[in-house]
């Protein structure tokens, strides 16, 4: 359970990742004993034309290079800069100024009022300048690329594992405006027809209150799920907006789909001119001595958490998740990096549970979104029949890891899938 | 201390392989003890009454001495099946044994009071292990053990499963021109009266019995649902056609009502026909299965020789289960509606086609085709 609110800012060290799950090319700009300021690229990494920067999440100076184990459990490498705790940043492009002037103007207004005198080009502008692209990776999320036509935002506010952990409601209330902001400006940004924020039936009514008098007047939809009951609920909101059986991957049927972190990182780069160099992180699980949810920055060590929280519990085998519950990713350290994309730690007592055998029940084949029927291709790949494979849409599974998830005889459904997926390509 | 990178599963979804099957046991167990009780107060059957013996107790104990034999020589079978196999670490505790028991109860319930026991056992020995253990056990075979065990003894041992006239045999003489008339309605729905399986008769209890497997999603009400509303629908058009073109309301009411809660249906629609491992598993594959089923059972019933067809339209059904799931690709809201639509109109086709073979018209026309010929 979480019990506290933390905050880790000042690590010693901080180890940025080169690359990620989809950017394998990195093109450094810096070397050993270079003194560089928050905000500063150091590198800048290549996902085919689409090229990204990264940048200093402090101020100090390089002392090297090292090989780590990134969030995604491929090791990587990775650059060690020595803070010096002062926080100097590179002047960096953004938009205070003629918010400024706009409030000036009007004295009536003393409440934070945003100008809408920003144009698509300088939303993208200042993005691309801070490598805002993958804040969310579980699921469905995207990345925030512009590069194709995007005719609906789709914005999560609700926590990856939700009926398990939830959303920091107090997080939500107190920047409803910079939520709202911030997803007005992806709309600006990607030119998008509808916005849309789906949001939990049942969050305190303080948090839909003030999130629905943000956004009231910025073209912006609200829908809210029952998420007690797992569903896919997201898949269902987003088929509706599209109307039509959804790819792989959102991007392609023009939906950029993030979480609610996404906006206040883009509503505090535009506005503020703030890089991400800071992440809010639940750290949870039983294996821990204390759960918090963390204000930490981006680059520090997960060992270092740990050491903050006091440490493990003496438990022989453990089970350490980055991300949601059905979709996330288990490493075998927790020697690794936070990065922008990690927003939920879970360590637990590994407690195994035998699988059964296959009784044909039929619950994962009612229970995907995508429509498939994943039993069918378990016994496909079983039998390495590849025609029944591609027969059966394998092509068409969005890996939400639900099948998983609804079987009684807790077979790893989902792995057997993305096993036939990667059979037939 | 070590980091294991194995998914752990998600234990908050409460839904577990041995909870339905225990349930289906507590189900089992509840109709059986049902069973024992109500053949305390049948009458004995008039071919065993000129034995001055032979008394109603007599019989229920006769019945409580199959089911304990049925799921006795079940889980001696498995038991030996394992000790050969080298491993008997499945029996260590209860779960392992809830499975060759509901094999073993579900065998004996099918059979009627007059079975010998030798004919329980070998039914018992074929169904457990040429129906299910050959095929390497629970999850994997292909027909339901228990039907081929029943199926096994109703073919090689008939002389000795001979029971009296039940209320089909009746129907079924009814249909051809003979009166018919039921006495008494609440016997028949309490259950109190001779039949083709001593599990087979109490009605309310089955009922209540198929709402509580239900809610806790042992049964599926695509399958079991289906199925029940075809025969329904069956019996009703056929019943219709046959006595109200002669003016007969009350019937199409008897027909209908004695097909729906007589007979192996209710027990059928509870226990065989929504088994897991060897139905389909999709939305719609289900569907079609329970109607093939439901279509093929009336069929025996009215066209064939035996008065019960379920046995053999369940293990037609389980045949063609992979067929029928090679068939559909993907389950969405416009396939459902699809396989709604045709199975529908299907039905409703073959129950008119019926009706009229029944009044003997269609039989009229085609001989008459035939004498031109």
């Amino acid at each position: 359970m979480i019990t506290e609110y933390r905050e880790y800012l000042k690590p010693k060290k901080v180890y940025i990742p080169l690359t990620d799950i989809d950017s394998k090319i990195a093109n450094v700009h810096v070397e050993e004993g270079d003194k560089i300021l928050v905000g500063q690229i150091v590198a800048e990494k290549f996902n085919g034309k689409i090229k990204t920067p990264i940048l200093s999440t402090v101020s100090g100076t390089v002392v090297g290079f090292i090989d780590k184990v990134d969030r995604y459990g491929k090791t990587v490498d990775h650059i060690i800069i020595e803070n010096d705790l002062l926080d100097e940043t590179v002047e960096l492009l953004s938009f205070k100024d003629k918010f400024a002037v706009a409030q000036d103007r009007n004295f009536v207004h003393n409440v934070t009022t945003y100008s809408d005198n920003i144009s698509t080009a300088q939303v993208r502008r200042v993005l691309k300048r801070l490598g805002i692209q993958k804040i969310t990776v579980d699921g469905l999320h995207t990345d925030i690329i512009f590069n194709a036509t995007i005719k609906h935002i789709v914005i999560n506010a609700i926590f990856p594992n939700e009926p398990f952990i939830s959303q920091d409601c107090e997080e939500l209330i107190s920047n409803a405006e910079a939520f709202a902001d911030g997803i007005s400006l992806l709309g600006i940004g990607s030119d998008a027809e509808s916005m849309t924020v789906i949001v939990d039936k049942y969050m305190p009514a303080e948090v839909l209150e003030s999130l629905g008098k943000a956004i009231v007047d910025k073209n912006i939809e609200l829908v809210s799920v029952n998420v007690k009951k797992i569903k896919g609920w997201d898949y269902k909101v987003i088929q509706k907006l599209v109307n039509h059986k959804l790819s792989n991957n959102l991007l392609d049927d023009g939906v950029l789909y993030t979480s609610i972190h996404a906006a206040l990182m883009v509503h505090n780069a535009i506005r503020q001119g703030i890089p991400v160099t800071n992440r809010h992180v639940a750290i949870t699980g039983d294996a821990l001595k204390v759960n918090a949810v963390y204000n930490v920055r981006v680059g520090t060590l997960f060992s270092e958490l740990v050491e903050d929280l006091e440490g493990y519990q003496e438990i022989d085998k453990m089970n350490l998740n980055v991300g949601s519950f059905l979709t996330g990713i288990q490493l075998n350290t927790d020697d690794f990096v936070i990065t922008q994309s990690v927003d939920a730690v879970n360590v637990s007592e590994y407690r195994e549970i035998e699988e059964d055998v296959c009784i044909k029940c039929g619950d994962c084949n009612d229970i995907c979104p995508a429509g498939i029927l994943p039993q069918n291709i378990m016994d496909a790949e079983l039998r390495s029949v590849n025609s029944r494979i591609v027969d059966l849409d394998t092509h068409l599974c969005v890996e939400c890891g639900l099948c998983t998830y609804a079987c009684p005889s807790k077979i790893n459904v989902l792995e057997w899938v993305r096993r036939a997926k990667r059979r037939v390509g | 201390m070590e980091f294991i990178t194995k998914k752990p599963p998600i234990v908050r979804n409460s839904q577990r392989t041995y909870k339905r099957s225990m349930n289906l046991h507590f189900a089992l167990i509840i109709i059986a003890i049902a069973a024992v009780v109500l053949k305390a107060f049948t009458s004995v059957p008039e071919f065993l009454a000129g034995e001055a013996t032979y008394t109603a107790l007599d019989q229920s104990f006769k019945v409580f001495l199959m089911l304990a034999v049925g799921a006795f020589t079940s889980v001696v079978i498995e038991l030996f099946y394992s000790l050969s196999e080298g491993s008997t670490k499945k029996f260590d505790s209860y779960k392992g044994f809830v499975d060759p028991i509901n094999t073993g109860l579900i065998i004996a319930l099918l059979l009627p009071t007059v079975t010998p026991i030798y004919v329980l056992v070998l039914a018992v020995v074929v169904g457990v292990y040429a129906g299910k253990l050959v095929f390497g056990g629970y999850g994997y075979y292909i027909f339901n053990p228990a039907l081929i065990g029943v199926l096994f003894a109703n073919i090689s041992f008939s002389a000795q499963l001979g029971v009296g006239d039940t209320p089909l045999k009746l129907l079924k003489r009814a249909l051809n021109g003979e009166t018919f008339n039921i006495t008494n309605m609440t016997e028949l729905f309490i259950g109190n009266y001779d039949a083709l399986a001593i599990g087979t008769t109490s009605v309310i209890l089955l009922a209540i019995i198929f709402v509580y497997l239900l809610v806790t999603r042992v049964i599926d009400i695509r399958i079991s649902g289906t199925f029940l509303l075809t025969v329904l629908i069956m019996s009703f058009g056929i019943g219709f056609i046959n006595f109200y073109m002669a003016g007969n309301m009350t019937g199409v009411i008897n027909y209908v009502l004695i097909n729906l809660v007589t007979g192996f249906t209710l027990f059928a629609a509870v226990f065989l026909i929504s088994e897991p491992v060897s139905s389909p598993t999709s939305r719609e594959t289900k569907m079609i299965y329970a109607v093939v089923v439901a279509v093929l059972m009336m069929l025996v019933r009215i066209l064939g020789n035996e008065t019960e067809g379920i046995v053999f339209a369940i293990l037609f059904g389980n045949m063609i289960t992979p067929f029928i799931n090679r068939t559909v690709k993907r389950s969405d809201k416009k396939s459902f509606l699809k396989t709604s639509l045709i199975l529908l109109f299907s039905v409703l086709f073959i129950t008119i086609s019926i009706g009229f073979i029944l009044q003997a018209k269609l039989i009229g026309i085609y001989t008459f085709i035939g004498g031109i010929l």
